[in-house]
């Protein structure tokens, strides 16, 4: 006998001599391959990163703008008095606590295009502390810098501090003058400098300005402040200061009604990025996620395919199913872990350009901006990676099995289908995926304590829609087949034999039209809930913008509470002539349960027609319900929004306790009504109590109801000429602001969708390759009995178009169950909003046929590409 | 001893029968020509004796090994240890040098790496492939590609070598050649061989020729 000793593992001599050998060998493919990978994960990795810029930066720099504050202590709703601050420096005593008091109000430079600016007032501590924080002031001689922080509010030209980005994208340097208008009024400050950008923390945002606190309150009549920031001392009293102090400062909010937060709890109750824009970027998210594990899945298995003789050649010498399963594994992960890594650079690249669109979208929406410095976090970079080898394994697991198992005669003899995804094939798993998925909707969402509602069973109703419709997508094969064959006629060669390959899909063809009916699924039914929103919107909008004319505070936003008409501004207005009638809206941001929401003061009266413009979803039914202004139940009566009603589970006939500067208020809930424009929910109550619990005659905004035969833009002229500060808008004009801005919320989704859609398509090239070269001696064969290379492209280009066209039945189906999971399940559940099921026909029109040019385009290339390169072989 | 006993073989592709009731003797260092019409199942039957397909019914016994009884590992190791095939499309690995095509068995095996040399060196010397020994199989023509195959099916000493019309795809001088190589090998190894054919000249080699019509064996005798 030889020297042999027992058999040895081959894993290792199969990955030097072999798996390596072929990444050198065919490195243009090994490359499209890591590209692919890539693509799959930058995809994943920039929309997470991008969604996380977003919904972090907002509001991230405010709330650190006087350095790192232990605690925050805020009204529930109005301001803080200024004298409390001193009673508070009271009772605090000796203990060496750094008190900040902090203004912040929003306002509008004159001539800026109305874009929203936050102005912040510091006290000179705290200001010192904030151009420290930043690295340095710019710009301004060291005197004016002194008057900064110096008791300077009795100059006529008060000081204003602000980032590079602000002074970069208005062209405002130091020295300038500029004219803020809030509400009503209208001062001029001048920009004392520019703060320094320090590296290391959040940039500073674009929309930031910094006002000495007292010229604050003096320019906008504030006679209190918005918040104070609690500082304990470092070293080595800090937990005992700590500790006596919050006992002190508990006590104190108690007693006042405040809210002792810290700034962790704070920025969750901040953030109140756009439930249906967080829905948005989910869903994004998660189509991201399928749409990269279906490219990854395709380029292994093309892969895997490729080398399927090679596998029975080694199995037939002897090497073991084990380590030829062994040696896959390791190739899966190693080329994952490479394809990731690019991916990540790549994806870094993408969000940059992303966080861009969404930054956009999140300021038209709520006025903020992002920092848009996006953060390459350890965690985003591991996670998307794992997505991207987590992926890769799974493709070559399921192809590398079949390798494995199959015997390897089988898998020699040539024109052997592969024997694809079983799983695929499993109608019963298909249907029982569904039927989970229908059992899942019925899950009551799972509610985070005092935070958002997430919908567990909707997004899992979503998933095994998504899986179970792709799984069953090969019922559509036989059909297409037979339609192809129909309308091909008996005599046409190509189309029968496009159809015989339909008819008898490969595992190849599942996986593909799954891919696309994943893709075209979520594209549709995110088309679907964009459609049902807008539908729902417009019919809303048209029946609660009744008046003629809108006039608001100048920068006025929905969530804030200060930009406010004076009372002598609104009454001139409303004796204005051609002036029939007004409705008067005073709003409050408070807090209640931790979070916020809006209080809506209204001159409402039950015997008015306009009160009508409400759209009731529990409407007031007799005529003390209907009467905001009589107490009921000897309780303030109150309406809310749909939002208000899921965020504080309450509804028609229950009770809460309203926090207001004059103490807690009870409250009845006599009706509940939609409203699509405030997700923070609103509540409503007659204007007359407000007045006495805010001490408050302002309001901010009211609506215009014109005499027969007045010309509003007229009217409007007027006001603006009257006042040039405030903001006034016809009907017209309102309505396509309102759908302006909800088309660029959706803005990103549309460019995201594209994307996805294209890979998909891309991911049907690649496939269409696959088959192709999986049936090398078919084609041989099609060339020899005299097929010309047109032909069997266009031989191609029809099973590609069959696999498009079930991939678009299946998708468009997906769509229809995913759509309803989203506008039935999911939507009620996390934001709490009725929306009509809309299918937008236009759009599946569109998608089809970019689908379907698409398809034939590319597999008409791939065909003749194809083509060309078998019969070079043969010559 | 007998290298192989095939008893009542059966196979079949979904519902059609493809080998029926085959029964099949070769003693050791035996060569046999199986020929036959196309498709009349001569490498099904190659390729359940190589156990690189299941058959549904009957016994083959390799040696003492009943291949019945092994599972896909013991199939394996009856590979890498007993039974090599020679295929019609020579199937070398494209990533792989002449010699390291040769070699690889033996590393399956666990050969150690003097032994493994030498072996190696001397196989590309009876195959006559000396001056291409670094090339890799797409420089190689098919002759040269089947001389590496025999001498990557003999490196691991088989008790039996299964070749599946290993001069289908040569031209009759190349094919010669092979045929004389494969005589001397086989007797110089005692290797037992089953070789599918077409041609009558290449049972010039063996000393019986098995012929099978429709997935049965009928024995013919020809005079050596
Ligand atoms: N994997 C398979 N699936 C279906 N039929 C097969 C398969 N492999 C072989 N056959 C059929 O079995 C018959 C015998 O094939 P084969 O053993 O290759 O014949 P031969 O080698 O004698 O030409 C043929 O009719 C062939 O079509
Ligand atoms: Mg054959």
């Amino acid at each position: 006998m030889p020297a042999a000793t027992e058999t040895v593992d081959a894993t290792s001599w199969l990955w030097s001599h072999i798996v390596w050998r072929h990444w050198l060998r065919e490195w243009k493919l090994t490359i499209v391959l890591l590209l692919i990978i890539a693509l799959g994960v930058a995809v994943f990795l920039s929309i997470r990163l991008a969604n996380k810029a977003a919904v972090s930066g907002f509001g991230m720099f405010t709330e650190s703008v006087s350095g790192e504050s232990d605690f925050q202590l805020r009204p529930s709703a109005g301001l803080i008095p200024n004298r409390s601050l001193r009673d508070l420096r009271h009772r605090l005593g000796s203990l060496p606590v750094g008190l900040f008091p902090v203004v912040e109000t929003t306002g509008v430079i004159a001539g800026d295009d109305e874009r929203l600016v936050r102005v912040i007032g510091l006290d000179l501590v705290a200001m010192q502390n904030a151009v420290n924080y930043a690295g340095g002031i710019s710009g301004p001689q060291s005197n004016a810098q002194r008057e900064a922080v110096g008791p300077t509010f009795l100059n006529t030209d008060t000081l204003v501090f602000s980032g590079d980005a602000f002074s970069q994208s208005r062209g405002i340097s130091a020295g300038d003058e500029l004219t803020l208008l809030f509400g009503d009024r209208e001062v001029t400050v001048e920009m004392g400098g520019i703060l320094a950008e320090n590296p290391n923390l959040p940039s500073i945002p674009e929309n930031l300005v910094l006002v000495d606190l007292p010229s604050l309150q003096q320019l906008t009549d504030m006679s209190g402040v918005s918040r104070i920031e609690v500082r304990f001392p470092e070293g080595a009293f800090r937990t005992e200061v700590e500790f006596d102090a919050s006992e002190i400062l508990d006590a104190i909010a108690e007693e006042n009604g405040w809210l002792l937060e810290t700034p962790e709890q704070r920025k969750e109750s901040v953030t109140q990025m756009s439930a249906a824009f967080r829905l948005n970027l989910t869903i994004l998210s998660g189509l991201a996620l399928l749409v990269g594990t279906y490219l990854i899945m395709q380029a292994m298995e093309a892969a895997v395919i490729k080398r399927r003789a090679e596998m029975a050649v080694l199995r037939s010498l002897g090497v073991t199913p084990l380590e030829i399963r062994k040696s896959w594994v390791v190739e899966g992960l190693a080329i994952g872990m490479m394809g990731s890594v690019l991916g990540v650079v790549i994806g870094f690249g993408l969000a940059q350009g992303m966080v861009g669109a969404i930054g956009r979208t999140v300021n038209t929406l709520y006025y903020e901006t992002t920092s848009n410095a996006i953060r390459l976090e350890l965690g985003e970079i591991l996670f998307s990676m794992g997505f991207g080898v987590l992926a890769s394994l799974v493709a070559v697991l399921i192809p590398a099995r079949d390798a494995a198992l199959t015997p390897p005669a089988q898998m020699m003899r040539r024109g052997a289908p592969g024997g694809g995804l079983l799983l695929l094939r499993q109608r019963w798993l298909g249907i029982a995926v569904i039927l989970a998925g229908l059992a899942s909707s019925l899950i009551p969402p799972w509610v985070i304590k005092s935070g958002p509602a997430v919908p567990i069973g909707g997004y899992m109703a979503a998933v095994f829609m998504v899986v179970g419709g792709s799984i069953l997508i090969g019922v559509f094969f036989r059909p297409v087949s037979r339609a192809m064959r129909q309308i091909g006629g008996r005599r046409e060669a190509r189309s029968r034999y496009a159809a015989s390959q339909l008819a008898r899909p490969a595992g190849r063809h599942l996986l593909t039209a799954a891919g696309l009916a994943v893709a075209i699924g979520m594209s549709a039914a995110m088309g679907i809930l964009v459609a049902s929103f807008e539908s729902t919107l417009t019919a809303w909008i048209q029946q609660i913008l009744k008046a003629d004319l809108y006039v608001s505070g100048g920068g006025n936003s929905s969530v804030d509470n200060r930009s406010s008409l004076a009372f002598d501004t609104w009454q001139r207005i409303e004796k204005m002539p051609g002036v029939s009638g007004v409705d008067v809206l005073r709003q409050y941001r408070f807090t209640l349960d931790g979070k916020d929401t809006v209080l809506g003061a209204s001159d409402y009266s039950d015997d008015l027609d306009r009160t009508l413009q409400m759209v009731w979803l529990d409407a007031p039914r007799d005529t003390s319900e209907k009467n905001l202004l009589k107490l009921f139940d000897d309780k303030t009566p109150a309406w809310i929004s749909e939002s208000f009603s899921r965020r504080f589970a309450v509804t028609k006939g229950d009770s809460l306790t309203l926090p207001t500067p004059a103490g807690p208020k009870s409250l009845s809930i006599t009706g509940l009504y939609a409203d699509y424009g405030n997700e923070a929910g609103m509540l409503v109550v007659h204007r007359n109590f407000t007045r006495d619990w805010f001490s408050d005659d302002s309001i901010t905004n009211m609506a215009l109801y014109l005499e027969a035969g007045s010309d509003p833009e007229e009217l409007a002229k007027t006001i603006r000429s009257t006042f040039p500060s405030l903001k006034v808008q016809t009907n017209r004009r309102l309505r396509e602001d309102s759908l302006r801005i909800f088309h660029q919320t959706f803005a990103v989704t549309y460019a995201l969708e594209g994307i996805a859609v294209l890979i998909a398509v891309s991911g049907l090239g690649l496939a269409l390759a696959g088959l192709l070269i999986e049936r090398k001696e078919e084609l041989i064969t099609l060339k020899s009995l005299g097929s010309t290379r047109k032909e069997i492209a266009s031989g191609a280009m029809l099973e590609g178009l069959g696999i498009a066209v079930v991939g678009l039945i299946g998708g468009f189906l997906i769509s229809f169950a995913l759509g309803w999971v989203l506008i039935e399940v999911i939507n009620p559940q996390s934001f709490g909003w009725t929306l009509t099921y809309r299918v937008p026909w236009t759009m599946f029109g569109v998608l089809a046929l970019i689908t379907l040019v698409t398809a034939a385009a590319v597999a008409y290339l791939v065909g003749y590409r194809n083509a060309e390169v078998k019969s070079d072989r043969e010559d | 001893m007998k290298a192989l006993q095939v008893s009542r073989l059966t196979k079949s592709y979904g519902s059609v029968p493809i080998l029926k009731e085959v029964s099949l003797t070769l003693d050791c260092g035996e060569r046999v020509a199986l020929m036959g019409p196309s498709g009349s199942g001569k490498s099904t039957l190659l390729n359940c004796i190589g156990g690189i397909d299941r058959p549904d019914g009957g016994s083959i016994q390799v040696g003492q090994v009943d291949l019945g009884a092994l599972d896909e590992d013991g199939l394996c190791h009856l590979r890498r240890k007993t039974v090599s095939t020679v295929f019609q499309f020579f199937h070398l690995l494209p990533t792989l040098s002449v010699r390291e095509n040769i070699e690889f068995p033996l590393h399956l095996r666990g050969v150690e790496a003097t032994e493994r040399l030498e072996r190696v060196e001397k196989l590309i010397k009876e195959v006559g492939v000396e001056s291409r020994s670094e090339a890799y199989p797409h420089e190689l023509s098919g002759g040269e590609m089947q001389r590496v195959a025999i001498a990557r099916a003999l490196s691991i000493r088989p008790r039996m070598i299964l070749a599946d019309e290993p001069t289908g795809n040569l031209d009759s001088k190349t094919g010669e050649a092979i045929l004389d190589l494969l005589e001397t090998l086989s007797d110089r190894h005692e290797t037992a061989m089953l070789m599918v054919t077409h041609s009558r000249e290449v049972t010039r080699i063996c000393s019986r020729v098995v012929e099978m019509r429709d997935g049965r064996l009928l024995e013919e005798d020809i005079a050596v």
